[in-house]
């Protein structure tokens, strides 16, 4: 079982590192804003964007924390409701313990209505440190700030990765019927570095005096 | 251009794009994988790329190029069956049998992984293949049964 993994991953590795060069991240430009140009309330306004983004369930359906159940969930659904199929995704993300993502979310995105959306990179789902599924935006804000959370990556990092990683450019352009996330891939690594420059501000910190007692800056 | 079914290379003049499980049927005459949706929804059309279950009406030919692709037909042959066309034929999970090709290749794949699952494990394994006919019990007991073969113990 261990090996059947470790090939899984070496495999999704592989598709990853070529995913990488034909990305479409390669349109994409990293903007550094200078340091001081971004007041906290523009770098707030910067963060409401991009929780519109991370809750839009283009990106929210498979960022479901500890659970390995990805949703279904936005206008293309009656209902918020579990994956249909009785799927599990497992503690590989990628439902190597049941049945693979992989079985029906190939290379193809399909344009049908309800047919399985595809890209060319293992169909999985995200880290569960990166959990957006039903959280608030201070949630999600305090977690994306938190290197413990984010992977240990700095704002630029947050914002280069997404550049180039060809599943998150799929939220964008989903193809078919369904409604796309909100804003555009550029758009939202543009306002990742104006939070990320203005020190990466949560909408509670100012609502309240109580933080969390670690600078961001 | 090539593809590579059942251990054999076919020689298509298909469009790219074409959808593999009408390569399959229509160019190759290969019926024992069945159409039932076309959206990744039903599972009868289920087979192996490369050794792992697949649902070629999502797949566009052009990604089978390079890879194995294995169907009902080249899973096992009646004089060599594979345990999982065996313990199919032991438990008569077929009712009218048009889903059970695709089971059939899902629960093969499944136990390349699995080798000795749960209930819980096989029924969110097989969920994701549909069966008009309602076979799901006889189903999990024959998948029961494949992996003791597989593990050589029947
Ligand atoms: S025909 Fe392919 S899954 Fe239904
Ligand atoms: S046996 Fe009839 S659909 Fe499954």
């Amino acid at each position: 079982m261990k090996s059947v993994i470790k090939t899984c991953l070496l495999s999704l590795f592989i598709v990853n590192s070529m995913a990488a060069e034909n990305s479409i991240g390669d349109k994409t430009v990293l903007n550094e804003p200078e340091a001081g140009s971004v007041s906290t309330q523009q770098g707030l306004d910067s963060w409401s964007r991009v929780y519109e983004v991370a809750s839009h369930p283009r990106c929210a359906n498979c960022h479901v924390g500890n659970s390995p159940y990805p949703m279904w969930s936005g206008p293309s659904f009656t209902k918020t409701q579990r994956h249909g199929m009785n799927i599990n995704a497992g503690a590989s993300r990628m439902g190597v313990e049941y049945i693979m993502c992989s079985t029906c979310h190939t290379g193809s995105n399909s344009e049908a209505d309800h047919g399985a959306p595809g890209v060319k990179d293992a169909w999985r789902l995200a880290p569960v440190e990166a959990d957006w599924f039903g959280k608030s935006s201070v949630e999600i804000c305090q977690q994306l700030r938190d290197p413990k959370r984010n992977g240990n990556r700095t704002y630029q990092e947050i914002a280069s990765h997404l550049g180039h990683d060809v599943i998150l450019h799929w939220a964008w352009n989903p193809g078919g019927e369904r409604e796309p996330a909100p804003y555009s891939l550029q758009e939202h690594m543009d306002d990742i570095m104006l939070w990320g420059v203005a020190g990466m501000p949560c909408p509670d910190d100012i609502n309240s005096n109580l933080n969390d007692g670690v600078s961001y800056e | 251009m090539e593809i590579n079914v059942n251990g054999e290379a076919h020689e298509v003049d298909v469009e790219d794009d074409m959808p593999l499980l009408w390569v399959l049927r229509d160019e190759l005459n290969l019926t024992g994988t069945k159409y039932g949706c076309g959206i990744a929804q039903c599972g009868a059309c289920t087979i192996h790329m490369d050794g792992l279950a697949v649902r070629p009406c999502q797949l566009k030919a052009s990604e089978a190029k390079g890879r194995q692709i294995t169907t009902i037909e080249g899973l096992g042959t009646p004089d060599a069956l594979n345990a999982v066309q065996a313990a199919w034929i032991e438990h008569q999970v077929a009712q009218c049998g048009y889903c059970q090709s695709g089971q059939i290749m899902s629960a093969a794949s499944f136990l390349k992984f699995k080798p000795n699952p749960t209930d819980e494990e096989i029924d969110y394994a097989m969920s994701a293949n549909l069966c008009r006919c309602g076979t799901y019990p006889r189903i999990r007991e024959a998948v029961k049964t494949a992996a003791a073969k597989l593990r050589g113990e029947v």
